[in-house]
């Protein structure tokens, strides 16, 4: 036995091993190159021997190596090559191998030779550790996060999917399913919207993202779990051919989300109550202050009639009465209905500065005549569209509400600024009314728009809610802005004309 | 001294048909749209009532018999509400409104409170001007005639109330003679009556 293997000569082991391997003369020249080197580096014997290694390497290390080769002669002992840097082989055709180079020198009596052994296999099977720790994370990950994965192959109807999503989906183990049992699974209600999603995604001009939660129903168990889907369409030369994505059970918080809907839109019916009783509660009022008076004014001339004792005067005062009282109430009535009434709106084009200068000289007669105006009016506006009654009486309001407040302050000289100009900001007109009363205070002007809300003795409180509502009606917006002179200042907008 | 109503309310047709109401029975109205413009009004020798709306715009009803009540003035109220609300009602009850009345109210409803709470006016009136005459008439008297009333109208003897005092007879009788004097009391009983309504207490 031991003679048998002292005829194996080393060339013969040297050619049998698994592992490439290369030996190279003191100058850095391949001598040998066994079979498996030779099957690695895709040269044949002949060719290795004529190179230097350094040709055996990306030539990135050409030009260092020659320096460690020369630091290893100098201290030759057996080690591995590299110290822990990931090290390549170049091959023939320029592919570029992963290896662990193993150095050994061997010295006989002229002069030290070096075997060189790739170990590619051992690199390998770090490469797939690597790769399984990687993919192990990946999927730690998913589990953590709850994440399904699934990549739709369009062309052949075929969806590949993880465990996850074949848990939700109810799916057996197969690693596929057809697109048609994918799809019996979604709620029917929500087939429709999946499938526009998926033309969105589909589209080549779109961004291709695919972006949905829908409802799934298990057929195994018929449960019902909500599915939020996150994934993108991958194209080929123009046409979709694959969606890859991720899906995530989002039933719990869906459930969560309804619970609130229902908890706000019971406290919005609450509220809705609220308002409905204090609307009622103050068209009560409104109606009963004048029926108070026609029914005392009623009983004052009664009685004098009966009594024989006849006041002409003041009988006279008392029918005059009734008549006003029925009168207001009605007003009172028709002004509640206005508001709560969303008739037809018949717009034109108006000219904003004109219905301004009519606002006021309809204000001077309706015997609020007391104040001034300052007109502060673009002479370029271009022409609005709106109903001009109804921006009329907007108007006419804001500047009665003016006077009076500046009346009721005694404010000695009574000015109102009224302006009018383009908000570039939302290209619109604008219109300001801005008076020097006393203005309003914070919490005054956190109710003044409120239904029935008023600081005048006789106010019903609706002028400023209706105006509100014709403004809105006639597509602009009506606030308040305090200001930081004295005075009240109301801005309206009104869209232009086309 | 003539009695007058006074009406203070925010809506001017509620204050002309009630004030034309009211002085049908030939009685004094005074109009008032706010509670502020009735104060700066109002003289403390008035003797009336005061018909109230709740809801009014700057101080409210409720917060004007507050006023009232501080200021000691006697005035009975009547309220008059929109609508019934019964916990205000109660609440204007108990600080000692008249009567709580709600909107239309009818002539006979009206008048019946009107005059039940002018009647009522009098009646404190007489009681504060009588307690304010015993009081008048009580401060003539000097320390020493406060302590013989003190004790004659107990009912002690004068022999008692000389010995009581450390006075003689004599002294005690010319003392009861000033005291019947100066509070024009007819007899011992009538001065009793005086002195009695005369403490600051009662």
């Amino acid at each position: 036995m031991t003679e048998e293997l002292q005829d194996l000569s080393f060339l013969v082991l040297f050619n049998a091993a698994a592992d490439a391997m290369l030996l190279v003369d003191s100058t850095g020249h391949v001598i040998h190159a066994n079979s498996a080197a030779q099957l690695l580096l895709e040269y044949t014997e002949v060719e290795l021997c004529s190179l230097e290694v350094e040709a055996l390497m990306p030539f990135r290390y050409r030009q260092h190596h020659r320096q460690y080769r020369d630091f290893f002669y100098n201290k030759p002992e057996k080690r591995p090559m590299g110290y822990g840097r990931d090290l390549f082989a170049l091959s023939r055709s320029g592919k570029e191998i992963a290896v662990d180079i193993g150095l050994s020198p061997i010295q006989t009596q002229k002069q030290l030779f070096t075997l060189i052994t790739f170990y590619v296999a051992e690199k390998r099977y770090q490469a797939e550790q690597a790769l399984r720790i990687s993919e192990e994370r990946l999927r730690l990950a998913k589990q953590a996060a709850g994440l399904g994965v699934f990549d739709f192959d369009s062309k052949h109807d075929v969806i590949h999917w993880d465990e996850r999503m074949r848990e939700i989906w109810g799916g057996d183990s197969s690693e596929s399913i057809s697109y048609e049992k994918f799809i019996d699974a979604i709620h029917p209600n929500d087939r429709e919207a999946r499938q526009a999603a998926l033309e969105r995604a589909t589209d080549p001009a779109g961004n291709g993202e695919f972006n949905l939660e829908y409802r799934v129903i298990n057929p195994k168990d018929k449960v019902e779990h909500w599915v939020a889907t996150t994934g993108r369409m991958h194209f080929e030369e123009g046409y979709a051919t694959r969606l890859i994505g991720v899906a995530r059970d989002v039933t719990d918080r869906k459930i969560h989300e309804k619970k609130l809907q229902d908890e706000r839109s019971e406290t919005e019916n609450i509220f809705k109550q609220q308002v409905a009783a204090r609307t009622a509660s103050a068209i009560a009022h409104e109606l009963n202050q004048p029926l108070g008076a026609i029914s005392a004014y009623s009983e004052v001339a009664l009685h004098a009639l009966q009594s024989g004792l006849v006041d002409r005067d003041k009988l006279k005062r008392a029918l005059e009465g009734c008549v006003l009282q029925a009168q207001r109430a009605g007003r009172s009535l028709h002004e509640l209905m206005a508001f709560l009434q969303k008739g037809e709106l018949v717009t034109e084009k108006l000219d904003i500065n004109k219905i301004v200068k009519e606002a006021v000289d309809i204000t001077r007669g309706n015997g609020f005549g007391d104040f001034h105006t300052l007109l502060n009016l673009d002479p370029d506006m271009p022409a609005v569209l709106g109903n001009r009654v109804q921006v009329q009486k907007v108007l006419v309001n804001l500047l009665r509400n003016a006077v009076e407040a500046m009346r009721n302050a005694n404010i000695p000289y009574s000015a109102i600024t009224i302006t009018a100009r383009t908000n570039k900001d939302f290209n619109m007109a604008h219109v300001i009314v801005q008076d020097c009363g006393p203005g309003l205070d914070a919490e005054t002007a956190k109710r003044i728009f409120e239904p029935f809300f008023t600081t005048k003795p006789t106010g019903i409180g609706m002028g400023l809610a209706i105006s509100r509502a014709l403004i809105e009606a006639n597509g602009g917006q009506l606030w308040f802005e305090p200001t930081t002179n004295a005075g009240a200042s109301f801005h309206f907008t009104l869209p232009f004309a086309p | 001294m003539m009695a007058t109503v006074f009406i203070i309310d925010d809506d001017p047709a509620i204050r002309d048909s009630l004030s034309l109401m009211i002085e049908q029975e030939n009685i004094a109205v005074e109009t008032y749209e706010n509670a502020e413009s009735f104060l700066a009004a109002y003289q403390p020798e008035c003797c009336g009532c005061a018909i109230i709306d709740v809801r009014m715009p700057g101080m409210d009803g409720m917060q004007l018999q507050e006023v009232l009540s501080k200021r000691n003035i006697i005035l009975p109220v009547i309220f008059l509400t929109g609508h019934g609300d019964i916990p205000m009602s109660v609440q204007a009850m108990k600080a000692g409104a008249v009567d709580f009345l709600t909107k239309p109210v009818t002539r006979e409803k009206l008048l019946i409170s009107v005059r039940a709470a002018i009647h009522e006016c009098e009646k404190k009136c007489f009681e504060i001007s009588t307690h304010q005459e015993a009081v008048s008439r009580l401060s003539e008297l000097t320390d020493r005639e406060r302590g013989v009333m003190l004790l004659a109208i107990q009912g002690y003897p004068n022999k008692e109330i000389a010995r009581h005092l450390g006075i003689s007879h004599r002294t005690v009788e010319i003392h009861k003679s000033k005291i019947m004097h100066k509070t024009g009391a007819a007899n011992l009983l009538d001065l009793a009556r005086i002195a009695h309504e005369g403490n600051t207490d009662s």
